[in-house]
């Protein structure tokens, strides 16, 4: 794991260049858990931009005992939650429609490429985004997720199921032909 | 499950470390903030450092200015009774007779003069002199609302354009057809199924509360309270011995200008302007036995009953004092109208004469009232519950006494040594109604109590405490 003690000391310090280093080192990868969060790249910037300031101005409380991108990363999603609560609201909607199940090969998503797979999540309700994103990305369990946005552990498993259904039926609309001719060529 | 999972897993390994490259122009906006926030800090730290000094500066200044105050006036209340020792013998009345079933109380060689000092000042001379100063007192808070009422009209029009940029939001349809002329949105509407579409319309509805929930710091509000006055005093028994009780004036009315300041969701601070009233009335309804002995000869006499307020009278230049639970009276001359009975030989006796006539003494107090309140919302819905505490710092700005008799009421004098400046702590629950979304209505009990005696006299401790229900309504923004 490399060391970055020193340049957190810098960052600490008001070093303009070591903040730049320390960004530079992040940017990349915390942008791409911005936009899994927002609904576009407008607000991932918002939120990524929010988050490192976030970033620089705790980096003192920051221990070095777990891994520095660990850290950075709880806060970007943090932010992004915050911004969900404060701006979307999560608003239960829930059981209105009945979404017909849709089943095509795992093989197809795996030819989608990931930018596609983005919009899709992107493209998902806030809350439905928010639990798919903690579930399935992050790793989080229904119990830590319905804790983490004040819904029930019965909520939070019906939010997942939706997402699924949703981003199935997004695939089958956005991939159809890739879909056929995955059925034809099987 | 198992098709769930893969799904799952798919979506893992391709977005797990999904990384893009962010716009260039963002590590220059993360660099300005965090030298924005550092600033920040900075100017809060000042701000806190210059309110804390502002605030101790504003304490040392009360307090010093108490101390200056209380050094002109600090001298106790002498009850002179040379007054007594000066009247002339010559129309002495014995009253051994009289005074046979009171041993206990008088002595037997007290004697008490038949003079009556009357004033022969005509009633109607009296009726003019009658100032309306109280009607004038009252009025005062009436035209605070009227000035409060006024301002509640200005703040109705924003609120107007508020209601109609709601109205606007409310309009599905009206929304929907515009987002029909974009052909980009139509195609999305196309692909969305009707619960998408009622999501996204409920979340720009809750944006839109949002924003206006979110926006509002400030509140503004007009108060109006009868204030129910409950008296707590204590005296030197000197000081006891010569005054006269006192009942707290049934209700006054208080009320005022506030100002609040939301920090977070549930603590506030609140300031403002408040006027309150507050008095008492001392006079012949209680009965003292001192003067019982004497009462039943003046009864006799002059088919009256009052004679419990005992008065001090300057014999050269006609002053006249009376100590009542609040500290004393002091007239500047004896009142037009009262009748009292002097020549008094009863040499325990500090006063030089007692009130004889149906006479009260009404004093009035009037309070600027500056407060710093503490509020902590317990209940955060339609109809909020807040609990709120703090002090105020109070300025007296009227201190008259009135005489009522006969012929009505009339200024006559003021109550000596009473503190210009007073402090008070407050305790109340306020409960808060909104009318819409930036008007509230709010009721309010607080109790009110007053930290120092309002009274410089060092024979005198007089601390009472108001009971009010303060109602009115606030405006945020």
């Amino acid at each position: 794991m490399e060391d970055f003690k020193p340049i957190i000391s810098d960052c600490i310090d008001g070093s303009r260049k070591a903040q730049s280093m320390l960004y530079h080192q992040f940017a990349p990868k915390m942008f791409g858990v911005c936009l899994r969060y927002a609904k576009d790249a407008t607000e991932a910037e918002d939120n990524m931009q929010e988050g490192f300031i976030k970033v620089f101005t705790n980096l003192k409380n920051f221990r070095h005992d777990g891994s520095l991108e660990g850290w950075i990363r709880r806060i970007m999603i943090n932010v992004s939650l915050e911004k969900i609560r404060k701006q979307h609201l999560l608003y239960p909607v829930e059981d209105v429609a009945i979404y017909d199940s849709v089943n095509f090969s795992d093989d197809v998503i795996a030819k989608i490429a990931a930018d596609d797979l983005m919009k899709l999540i992107q493209q998902l309700p806030p809350r439905y985004r928010l639990v798919f994103n903690l579930y399935v990305i992050e790793g989080m369990s229904h119990q830590e997720i319905a804790k983490e946005m004040s819904i029930t552990q019965g909520t939070s498993k019906s939010n997942l199921a939706r997402a699924r259904e949703i981003l199935k039926k997004k695939v089958h609309e956005n991939f159809g032909e890739m879909i056929a001719q995955n059925n034809y060529t099987a | 499950m198992r098709k769930d999972k893969n799904l799952d897993e798919l979506f893992r390994d391709k977005l797990l470390n999904y990384e893009q490259e962010p716009p260039a122009y963002l590590l220059e906006n993360v660099l300005a903030g965090v030298s924005g926030a550092r600033r920040n800090r900075k100017i809060v730290f000042w701000r806190i450092a210059g309110v804390a000094a502002a605030l101790l500066l504003a304490f040392v200044a009360g307090w010093q200015f108490n101390i200056w105050n209380g050094q002109d006036i600090k001298q106790p209340v002498s009850v002179s009774q040379q007054i007594a020792t000066e009247v002339s013998p010559d129309v002495k009345t014995q009253l051994e007779n009289a005074m046979s079933d009171n041993h206990q109380q008088v002595p037997a060689n007290t004697q008490l003069a038949e003079l009556v000092t009357e004033s022969k000042v005509a009633k109607s001379n009296s009726i003019s002199t009658i100032k309306t100063s109280k009607s004038e007192t009252i009025i005062s808070p009436v035209e605070k609302l009227t000035v409060a009422a006024s301002t509640e009209s200005n703040l109705l029009k924003p609120l107007k354009s508020l209601f109609g940029l709601i109205r606007q939001k409310n309009e599905p349809v009206a929304n929907l057809r515009q987002a029909q002329k974009s052909k980009k949105m139509m195609i999305d509407i196309n692909e969305k199924t009707i619960d998408q579409q009622i999501m996204e319309q409920n979340q720009q509805l809750m944006l839109t509360e949002n924003q206006v929930k979110g926006k509002a710091k400030w509140s503004v509000g007009a108060q109006v309270s009868p204030e129910y006055n409950v008296s707590r005093s204590s005296h030197s028994q000197v000081y006891a011995s010569n005054m006269v009780s006192a009942s707290a004036n049934p209700v006054d009315l208080g009320g005022g200008i506030s100002v609040e300041y939301k920090k977070g969701k549930r603590w506030s601070l609140q300031s403002g302007v408040y006027y309150s009233g507050m008095g008492q009335s001392s006079g012949n309804s209680s009965y003292s036995n001192r003067y019982a002995n004497a009462s039943a000869d003046y009864a006799s006499n002059l088919g009256k009953e009052y004679f419990n307020a005992p008065v001090n009278v300057d014999a050269i230049t006609s002053k006249m004092m009376l100590n009542s639970t609040a500290g004393v009276i002091q007239f500047s001359s004896v009142p037009v109208g009262l009748v009292l009975g002097t020549n008094l030989e009863d040499k325990t006796l500090a006063a030089s004469a007692v009130v004889i006539s149906d006479t009260r003494f009404i004093q009035n107090f009037e309070y600027i009232e500056i407060p710093l309140y503490v509020r902590y919302t317990l209940l955060d819905s339609k109809f909020d519950v807040e609990m709120m505490g703090g002090f105020s710092s109070n300025l007296l700005v009227g201190n008259e006494t009135y005489m009522e008799n006969g012929v009505g009421r009339s200024l006559v004098g003021s109550t000596k040594d009473m503190e210009t400046m007073n402090y008070s702590g407050t305790l109340g629950i306020g409960l808060k109604y909104g009318l819409s979304k930036r008007i509230y209505l709010n009721v309010e009990p607080r109790v009110k109590y007053y930290l120092n005696s309002l009274n410089s006299n060092s024979s005198v401790t007089y601390k009472p405490y108001t009971i009010g229900v303060f109602t009115g309504l606030s405006y945020e923004f």
